[in-house]
């Protein structure tokens, strides 16, 4: 782009957001190359510089939102979304630069509504922040990740986000009610007035996991709760991970916990064993119950005769209770993995009858194709049908070279991943497609994927929106 | 770039870390994703990598308030002030400060004020004069309250009057070196400036400071820096607390509902918050914020003020925001530049008053 186009572009922009909002500066830009996604991060680490946008905006609602998807387009330029930059797969990086559409001043609360139980607001808030504007009138949203205090609304949205209990209040995609979304072309529209219907497929779980890729959402209602009377944690050790399958599916049939956390015996005796103080060899299990008193101590009975059943040692609240104390500990620099290992996690989904054969498939792929690697699990959000895998890998000498570091690390996924589907797994789980997985999205998918690009043609024809990611 | 390895180790681990973000007054006022300390770090490791010019990026390291809620947030212990701080060292060791830092340093090596101000209000400055008589006690009232909050430096000045004790305040008052401290790090100059400052305090036994930014340097950097400060300093919300405690002064408890804006200075950096809510209990009922004590938002700084004024409203009027989804009835500050900039951004429903305001209205 020449420097008379770039001027006038950016003279447009600032129209659009103000000047103030509207940056070219390099600490705008640099800081909007880097996300939480490893590959740009030891890129960062090595001096290496990221793609970088050519300008970052900062709209206030949709209205500017609009405008600025109207510019882009007219002139074909990529807009990449971000919220908080704290994903993991490379989704907010504008890999082809220029527009980072920072949504983050978007973060107005507009209702705390009691009656129906939804906080409207728009999608740059922190989820923190609405988490506080519940606590604030006695309720909470129950949306507990490790990057609550990082992340946008948006940013959860777009990439079917998910909390640590999840099991009875659900992912981000069942939190939700009703959005407003800007079309790539500029227009703004709102899904249905309630998210439950027969009014055609439902245009929320349209954009939810779109990853900017189809369009931006600028607010969101989303689901609050009532402050549970009580919340009681037991902690098990299962002789082995088939039995702790087979007790957690009978468990859910009967109730549903808020928090159930299998580890494989590599985590319970590495991580659990360091941070919650499990001594014992076996698959360590946490299940929290929670809500009005007398329902949680009958389901305490529930959860203490089916888990014997299954030969497992109760080992007391006290590790659960350590562990929902120290939930975000985990993550923080200096206790979550870092540089300079190389490391990944690989979470999938399947149904109780293929979730244990994948996570053995895909432990013998990494460890027997890459030596190097250590491969740790965890099962973490579990459905009557099913749970997911948290499974990560850990390689401590990673080669020092950024491509070379690239190349291997993307061998690790794809092995990982094409492991997972080929034995009844998915892409991915809960932290999305971005820039890392786009590529295997065609293979989970086949001849479905058309389904993804035809809506991607139709609404986004210049293919200006988040280019490269989720594998179209 | 010269930064102590303390600071390269923390630059690098906040660097890719975001958990602090919720809490930045900054970042939560902009919106902007420099706003954080992530993005800080971000930054300085690849000016420490040589990728990056210092001079590209050193604006990023003025619009930090220093406040400390990350480094209170932060699980691990990190502490970005301590490297943003470094950095501003860095930049005027190397000449490379904006040029409307650079103003302001200026002024107060000119003016002894950041605001560049010869003149107090007259008012003020008369009953300062009326305080003129030696004694062993000094008010030491701070840049910020003797040039934009004379209200309620009046209303301290009154308070201990009320308590009938002797006190003097001085009509020429020095820089505590606070300021010259927020700019430029541990500058020779900012040295230079305290030991100067700890000579004339010297000559009282008690200083009871104000401004808690200023009993921040006192308590803090003049001992670490050995600045020789011989004199007891009190905070003055511990001292009104002391003088309520021991029958001194005597406020009516009313049936008033009083909510205390904790100064990030006073709450985190001294580790002081009960004193303040013991006279607000003296004189009516007190409900706190829900972030308060050390977990407290910063609502304003007048320095700051100085070079981004938008940015500061906005600062002000996210602790309003917060204090309306409380239902907060009358905040209460003890921190001029709170005070002052809440006041310029007060919605009309919700009452402000100064600590001292409070209690005299209860005497």
């Amino acid at each position: 782009m020449n420097d008379f186009l770039f001027g006038m572009i950016l003279s447009e922009l600032e129209d659009a957001v103000g000047r103030e909002n509207c940056s070219t500066q390099a600490i705008d830009r640099f800081t909007h190359s880097v996300d939480y996604f490893w590959l740009s991060r030891v890129f960062a680490d090595r001096g290496q510089r990221m793609p970088e946008a050519d300008f970052v905006v900062s709209p206030k609602d949709a209205k500017e939102t609009s405008a600025i998807l109207k510019i882009a387009n007219y002139y074909k330029i990529p807009v990449t979304a971000w919220g908080g930059g704290g994903g993991t797969q490379g989704g907010a990086l504008p890999v082809c630069g220029g527009i980072v559409l920072d949504t983050k001043r978007m973060n107005k609360i507009h209702d705390v509504n009691t009656d129906s139980m939804y906080i409207e607001c728009g999608t740059g808030a922190i989820y923190k922040h609405i988490e506080w504007a519940a606590n604030e009138k006695g309720y909470a949203t129950m949306h507990y990740p490790s990057s609550l205090t990082c992340s946008t609304v948006g940013g959860f949205l777009a990439h079917r986000g998910i909390g640590v209990v999840s099991t009875k209040y659900g992912k981000i995609d069942d939190m939700v009610l009703k959005m407003e979304v800007v079309l790539p072309n500029g227009d703004i529209i709102e899904t249905s007035p309630a998210p439950k219907h027969a009014a055609g497929p439902d245009l929320n779980q349209i954009f939810i996991g779109s990853e900017g890729t189809l369009g931006i959402i600028t607010k969101a209602q989303m689901r609050i709760y009532n402050q549970p009377e009580e919340r009681r944690f037991r902690g098990f050790l299962f002789k082995n991970m088939t039995e702790a399958f087979q007790a957690g599916k009978e468990l859910l049939q009967k109730i549903k916990p808020s928090v159930m956390r299998l580890y494989d015996e590599a985590e319970t005796g590495s991580i659990i064993k360091k941070i919650v103080g499990v001594e014992k060899k076996g698959a360590f299990m946490n299940v929290a119950i929670e809500g009005l008193a007398e329902i949680v101590a009958i389901e305490e009975k529930i959860l203490l005769s089916t888990f014997a059943k299954y030969g497992a040692e109760d080992l007391g609240s006290e590790y659960g209770e350590k562990w929902w104390k120290e939930k975000i500990t985990f993550f923080y620099p200096g206790h979550a993995l870092d540089l300079p290992w190389m490391f990944g996690t690989m979470d999938t989904i399947a149904p109780f009858d293929k979730i244990e054969k994948i996570y053995w498939e895909m432990k013998k792929a990494i460890e027997s194709n890459f030596p190097m690697a250590r491969f740790i699990a965890h099962f973490s959000h579990w459905y009557e049908w099913g749970c997911m895998i948290y499974d990560r890998f850990i390689v401590e000498n990673p080669p020092q070279d950024p491509m070379e570091a690239l190349r291997l690390h993307n061998q690790i996924w794809n092995c990982g991943v094409r492991t997972a589907i080929a034995n009844g797994g998915v892409v991915n789980d809960h932290h999305g497609v971005g820039i890392k997985l786009g590529r295997l999205m065609k293979e989970q998918y086949g001849p479905a994927m058309q389904v993804f690009e035809g809506l991607k043609k139709q609404l986004d024809p210049n293919g200006i929106m988040n280019p490269f990611k989720l594998g179209l | 770039m010269q930064l102590t390895q303390k600071s390269r180790e923390t630059v690098d681990a906040c660097r890719f870390c975001w958990m602090c973000r919720h809490i930045c007054p900054i970042g939560n006022a902009t919106g902007q994703e420099r706003n954080t300390s992530r993005a800080r770090a971000l930054a300085l490791s690849m000016v420490v990598r040589n990728v990056e010019d210092l001079r590209e990026v050193i604006d990023n390291v003025y619009e930090c308030s220093l406040c400390g809620a990350c480094t209170r947030e932060c699980a691990t212990g990190w502490d970005p002030v301590q490297f943003t701080l470094e950095v501003r060292l860095q930049g005027a060791l190397e000449g490379i400060m904006p040029e409307y830092i650079a103003k302001l340093v200026d002024r107060i090596e000119k003016k002894g004020n950041v605001f560049g101000k010869s003149q107090i209000d007259a008012e003020l400055a008369k009953a300062i004069k009326s305080q003129s008589k030696e004694s062993e006690t000094l008010l030491f009232l701070g840049g910020n309250a003797l040039y934009k909050s004379p209200k309620t430096a009046l209303a301290a000045i009154e308070l201990l009057k009320k308590a009938k004790i002797d006190f003097t305040v001085l009509a020429d008052e020095p820089n505590s070196g606070s300021d010259l401290y927020f700019l430029a790090g541990a500058a020779d100059e900012t040295a230079e400036q305290m030991k100067k400052t700890a000579e004339t305090l010297n000559a009282y036994k008690t200083v009871v400071v104000y401004d808690p930014h200023d009993a921040k340097v006192f308590l803090r950097e003049y001992k670490e820096w050995k600045c020789g400060l011989k004199a007891k300093v009190k905070t003055f919300t511990s001292f009104i607390a002391d003088l309520i405690k021991d029958g001194h002064l005597k406020p009516k408890k009313g049936s008033d509902t009083f909510t205390f804006q904790d100064p990030p200075a006073l709450a985190r950096d001294l580790e002081e918050t009960a004193p303040a809510r013991k006279i607000l209990a003296a004189c009516g009922k007190v409900k706190d914020f829900m972030l308060n004590g050390k977990d407290t938002v910063l609502a304003g700084d007048l320095l700051m003020n100085e070079y981004m004024p938008d940015v500061m409203a906005l600062v002000a009027k996210n602790r309003w925001d917060q204090a309306r989804a409380e239902s907060v009835k009358t905040v209460i500050t003890a921190c001029p530049s709170e005070y002052v900039l809440l006041k310029q951004n007060k919605p009309k429903d919700i009452e402000i008053m100064s600590i001292e305001e409070a209690v005299l209205k209860c005497l």
